[in-house]
This record gives C-alpha cells, sequence and structure tokens, in this order.
C-alpha cells in the first residue's frame, strides 16, 4: 500500500494529461479481476517485452534441392527400368530358345528367362546408380556447388570404377562411355535454358546453376 | 538433408525402391567384404581379390532383394492409403506384414505366415521409434503460453520492469491499487 502512493499520484497526474506511452500510468490497467483469478492468461502479456521485430527469415529455403534428394529416385528409376528392359529383353530370349517346348515346361522356362534376366540388368543398373550418386554427392558437397562438371566427372569415375575389376583399358572404355553419355545429358540439359529442351514440357526438376 | 520431404505418392514407389537399393547394395559391400575376406586362403592379395570377388557377386543381388522389398511394400503402403484415405502407422504396418508374406509365397503358408509376422514387427518397430523420435523433437519447439513465457523471463531477470507482478505470489499488486 505504502509503495503504491507515488504512483498513485503520477496516475491521478496521468488522467489529466495522458500520453499513451508505456510509462504513462493510465496504461497500465490491471487486467486482474480480483485476486488470484485471471480474466485471461493472454491478456497478462505486457506488448512491451518483445520490443524487438519478429521476421520469418526464408533461411535455408534459398537454396535448390541438392544431388542427395534425387539420388534415391534416381537409383529407383535405374532399377526399375533395368528391370522393365531386362524383362522384356528376357522374354524375347525365352521365346527363341524355347521354340521346341510346349505347356507347363515352357511356361517355367519363360518364367525363369524373365525373371533372372530382369533381376540381373536391374542390379547392374541399379549399382551404377548407387555409384553415380555416391560420386555426385560426394563432389556437390566438397565443392560446394551442383555444376555440369559434377555430373561429368562423377558419370566419368562411375564408369572406371564400375570396370576397374576387368583391366586397364576396360575400365578406360567405361569412364570413356560415362564422359560421353554425361556429355550429351549436359548438352541436352543445357537445351532446357535456351527453352528448346523438351525438359521444358516434362517438368524442370533438375535445375542447375550454369 | 534440410527440407527433405517424402515424394508424393506414385513416385514414392521409385524413392523407396531406391533408397531400399542403395542400402542393400552398400550394406551388402561392407558384409560381403567381411565375409570375402575371411573366407579367402591365407594371404592378403588372396583375401582381397575374395574381398573384391564376393562383393561383386553378391552385393548387387542384395541389393536387388532389398529393391523389390522396398518397392513391393511401398506399393502397398500407396495402395492402402488411396484405399483408406489416410496415412498412418498402421498403413506401414499392414503393408511390411503384406510384402513379407507375399515374398515368401512361393514357400508354403507356413513361412508366409511366419515372414508376415516378422516384416509386421519390424515395421511396427521402426514407426514406433519414429513416433518416438517425433515427439522428442516436436517437445523443444512446443509453443510456449504467455504465462510460461513472464515465469521464463522472471526467472532470466527477476527485477525486469515491464513484467508484472506475480499473480500467484499474492494479489497485493501495485497496479491493482493504483
Amino acid at each position: 500500500m505504502e509503495k503504491a502512493e507515488g504512483s498513485s499520484l503520477k496516475s491521478l497526474l496521468g488522467f489529466y494529461s495522458p500520453s499513451y506511452a508505456p510509462d504513462d500510468p493510465s496504461m497500465n490497467v490491471s487486467v486482474y479481476s480480483s485476486g488470484i483469478s485471471k480474466l485471461s492468461p493472454y491478456l497478462n502479456v505486457d506488448p512491451y517485452i518483445n520490443q524487438e521485430p519478429e521476421y520469418i527469415l526464408p533461411e535455408g529455403a534459398n537454396r535448390q534441392r541438392g544431388r542427395f534428394e534425387f539420388a534415391f529416385g534416381t537409383i529407383g528409376s535405374g532399377v526399375m527400368v533395368g528391370g522393365a528392359f531386362g524383362g522384356i529383353n528376357g522374354l524375347y530370349t525365352g521365346i527363341k530358345a524355347t521354340q521346341g517346348m510346349t505347356g507347363n515346361v515352357r511356361r517355367t522356362q519363360l518364367i525363369n528367362y524373365v525373371s533372372k534376366t530382369g533381376a540381373s540388368s536391374a542390379n547392374a543398373l541399379g549399382v551404377i546408380a548407387v555409384m553415380y550418386s555416391g560420386f555426385g554427392c560426394f563432389l556437390s558437397w566438397y565443392r560446394d556447388t551442383d555444376d555440369d562438371t559434377n555430373t561429368l566427372a562423377a558419370a566419368t569415375a562411375t564408369g572406371l570404377l564400375y570396370k576397374s575389376s576387368a583391366g586397364l583399358k576396360r575400365s578406360a572404355i567405361g569412364g570413356g562411355i560415362g564422359l560421353a553419355l554425361s556429355a550429351a545429358y549436359c548438352l541436352w540439359r543445357r537445351g532446357d535454358k535456351e527453352g528448346r529442351s523438351i525438359v521444358n514440357y516434362v517438368g524442370s526438376r533438375h535445375t542447375s546453376s550454369y | 538433408m534440410e527440407e527433405y520431404a517424402r515424394e508424393p505418392c506414385p513416385w514414392r514407389i521409385v524413392d523407396d525402391c531406391g533408397g531400399a537399393f542403395a542400402m542393400g547394395a552398400i550394406g551388402g559391400s561392407l558384409f560381403q567384404a567381411i565375409k570375402g575376406f575371411r573366407n579367402a586362403p591365407a594371404g592378403m592379395s588372396h583375401r582381397f581379390t575374395g574381398s573384391l570377388t564376393a562383393i561383386k557377386a553378391r552385393a548387387p543381388v542384395i541389393g536387388g532383394q532389398f529393391a523389390v522389398w522396398g518397392g513391393l511394400f511401398s506399393t502397398i503402403d500407396c495402395t492402402l492409403i488411396k484405399i483408406r484415405g489416410k496415412e498412418d502407422p498402421w498403413n506401414a504396418i499392414i503393408s511390411g506384414a503384406a510384402t513379407g508374406g507375399i515374398l515368401a509365397a512361393r514357400s508354403g503358408v507356413g513361412a508366409m505366415a511366419g515372414s508376415a509376422l516378422i516384416g509386421g514387427v519390424l515395421l511396427a518397430m521402426i514407426e514406433g521409434v519414429g513416433i518416438m523420435f517425433s515427439r522428442l523433437a516436436a517437445d523443444q519447439f512446443r509453443p510456449l503460453s504467455p504465462d510460461e513465457q513472464i515465469q521464463m523471463m522472471r526467472q532470466q531477470d527477476p527485477n525486469n520492469p515491464n513484467l508484472f507482478p506475480n499473480p500467484l505470489n499474492g494479489s497485493e499488486s501495485s497496479y491493482q491499487n493504483a
């Protein structure tokens, strides 16, 4: 009660000349109805507590999706495309190879041809995709950019590694094939920037900074 | 990994298939490397050759098996999402059990039931751990009520003049009497 004397006087003056500033006593209106029972907990906030502005900054949203986000999709498409092509190829080979057979035997043989050829080519393409994605992720992490150089280097390294156990010459050939394919891909995608590519109509999932 | 969200449904199958293949191929490489190293005849060059041969022979196959599991799982998951019209842990558990059962279909009914049980329990455990982690992570960002904010500020600076007196410490407030 005693310490309220000063502010009581100030508040009396404040009612005659209100400034509506935070130190204006007339702004100090109690939000408690009586004692402990409050009107609302949300009224118990002084709006002058948080003086600094609060913004939602678009941090982390400025970057395009990186290679890691596409890695699993790439590998999965590799596996599925490899399985589909291998399956069709196996069916074709099987039909040719089982000309003399009939009935159950031929059907089982055909199923075996399709599943074995499909599985092996799916695995091969999947492993290539895993290598390519791994190299691509590593390069874009190590160089801290995501550009055509990464694509070319990752594809070349994939070719070299995939054929690395078959001798130096074959490994080099594999690397060359990787380089050629990735160069073709990069050229195709470069047309995307000039608006001549099919990528514009399919959807621009692969965007990079040229 | 920031802002990595799952793909929408049909593409999720490709994504899951790829993730499973990568997991199987890389993990299989590690295990086959050890296995080939141990099974090879003595001598370091033999051992490393054996390791490489085992990786080349088996890792893609293991990756392929994982990929089939992941792809089938995701296909059933997406089908269940479409049929049931909601995404919850039960989808994953049911599709895990169904995948285990379907892939063991050629080994007989008993093996199917066992595989389905293992698949369901495995997926239930994975979902449970996921829910637990998201609970723990979300608790960190729990919004504070104004009361709690003021309590925190009072703890940091008890003499902050901007804070109203604590109503819980008695009804005597200088502002009320003003």
